[in-house]
């Protein structure tokens, strides 16, 4: 069965520190408490951030994964960017330009389905197993 | 031969600079650079070429965070509140006392030519002054007759190059630092052996240079070509490589990878970090590969090592400070920078 699960785009906000970072996983708990959940966070308002605030998009990333889905981070500015990368979580997270770019990126990667007309085993044979030996 | 040197602002010689070296706490001229500021390298070139007198101009918003040290008694310093009136003045008090010709150099300019020809070349040409140039334009160095610059308004004089003045082609290495990310292509430079200037300290491996007093830690790895500055302590498991510089009594902590980057005197920085094409300065970072510059206020992440010992005498816990917050300084030369506030590090729970 191929997954279905929409792709969810939340924004964050200008500023996200402790507070910021507690209402902010409070949104986006039940969100994440789907099967497979696929989260793009649009970083294109997020003007501060602080360790809170890392702290709230890991545990965030953290959760998806372990219900087998992804988080992945939007028109991430060079400021926010530089932080990512001076606390080395920059490489954590998948970064891309624009809010679109990432929701195509959870379509590019989503396995195709196979025909339905054709059974499992309609691939390769034994026979061709044999001729290529 | 007779000369004098003046050290002229970094703000007014590159203006396009000024904002940015302002994050560094002073003129960027005064700023070590592999174990000696360009001020007090650009002095040592004059005396080197037995100079009678240097005077050194430093523009009165300048004096903050501006320091060098010389023991010479040929070197002078003077606060002034005008660069180009502090400079018509020292060049009639040079006239006076009979020194014929001076040098003006801004302290910014790096320059690996010979001044003594810069001299002769200005001797012969019998103008009031010669001005250094170089492929990209015209340099921040002057060579001045004292004499007949009694006759002209100065800054017209050092500005025009008509029949008062003429030019003098620059073909050796040049590098006027007027930002960090010229501070870097220096720093770069030298440890790769473009231009003349060496690091402070000594070679223990081959491109490895190390000041006096420096620890590194046996479980670090310093890849060369590096620099790492007299008192400092490079801890364990931490890399430094591709060209960077450590400044005199910096701390570079556990796990933390320096990459293309200068940490400039008494830094701290904290664990597990990775700087990467940037300069650090206290708690003040600027990415060069990004071109934004952040404010960190955990003192965990990057702190000053001075203000560490000014707190701990007066007994401030940095938790505690995190705590609290720091105050946000913005500069006004920052408009259109924003400022980034990181606290707790998150890598250390």
């Amino acid at each position: 069965m191929s997954s279905r699960v929409p792709v969810i785009v939340m924004e964050l906000p200008e500023r996200l520190g402790h507070v910021e970072g507690k209402s902010f996983l409070a949104e986006l708990q039940p969100l994440l408490e789907i099967d497979r959940p696929r989260i793009v966070l649009d970083c294109s308002q997020l003007q501060q951030i602080d360790s809170a605030g890392i702290e709230a998009l890991l545990h965030s990333m953290e959760e998806a994964m372990k219900r087998d889905g992804d988080l992945k981070l939007a028109a991430v500015s060079p400021a926010s960017a530089a932080i990512l990368e001076l606390m080395r979580v920059d490489r954590l997270f998948e970064v891309f330009e624009t809010a679109e770019q990432a929701v195509q990126s959870f379509h590019a990667i989503a396995a195709p389905e196979p025909p339905q007309s054709l059974p499992w085993y309609s691939g390769y044979g034994l026979a061709d197993l044999k001729s290529a030996s | 031969m007779v000369a004098g040197a003046e050290h002229k602002p970094v703000g007014s010689a590159a203006p396009q600079g000024a904002g940015r070296e302002s994050i560094f706490a002073g003129p960027l001229a005064c700023v070590d650079i592999l174990g000696r500021s360009l001020t007090e390298r650009t002095i040592d070139r004059f005396l080197e070429a037995d100079v009678e007198l240097v005077s050194v101009l430093v523009p009165e918003q300048n004096l903050p965070g501006c320091s060098f040290s010389c023991a010479s008694e040929k070197v002078k310093a003077h606060a002034v509140s005008n660069i180009w009136s502090a400079i018509g003045q020292e060049l009639e008090r040079f006239s006076q006392i009979g020194i014929e010709h001076a040098f003006v150099s801004s302290a910014n300019l790096y320059i690996d030519a010979d001044v003594l020809d810069l001299f002769y070349f200005h001797r012969e040409s019998r103008r009031a002054a010669t001005r250094g140039l170089d492929r990209e334009g015209p340099l921040e160095l002057w060579m001045i007759d004292c004499a007949k610059a009694r006759e002209f308004d100065i800054e017209n004089l050092l500005k025009q190059t008509d029949v008062i003045a003429t030019t003098y082609f620059v073909g050796a290495y040049v590098n006027q630092v007027a930002h960090p990310r010229d501070l870097r292509r220096l720093v770069s430079d030298s440890l790769r052996g473009r231009c003349a200037m060496r690091p402070v300290g000594r070679e223990i491996k081959p491109g490895i240079w190390v000041g006096e007093g420096a620890e590194i830690h046996r479980r670090s790895r310093v890849v060369a070509p590096a620099y790492i500055g007299s008192a400092s302590c490079v801890g364990e498991n931490t890399l430094v490589t591709r060209f960077s510089n450590i400044e005199r009594d910096c701390y570079v902590d556990y796990g933390t990878a320096i990459e293309d980057s200068s940490i400039l005197a008494n830094t701290h920085v904290g664990i597990w970090l990775e700087l990467s094409h940037a300069v650090a300065h206290g708690n003040m970072l600027m990415s060069l590969g990004r071109d934004v510059l952040l404010e960190i206020s955990d003192p965990s992440v990057l702190r000053s090592n001075g203000s560490v010992r000014g707190d701990l005498i007066r007994g401030i816990s940095y938790r505690d400070e995190a705590l609290c917050g720091i105050a946000e300084e913005k500069s006004p030369d920052l408009v259109a920078q924003k400022s980034w506030q990181l606290r707790a590090n998150p890598i250390q729970g």
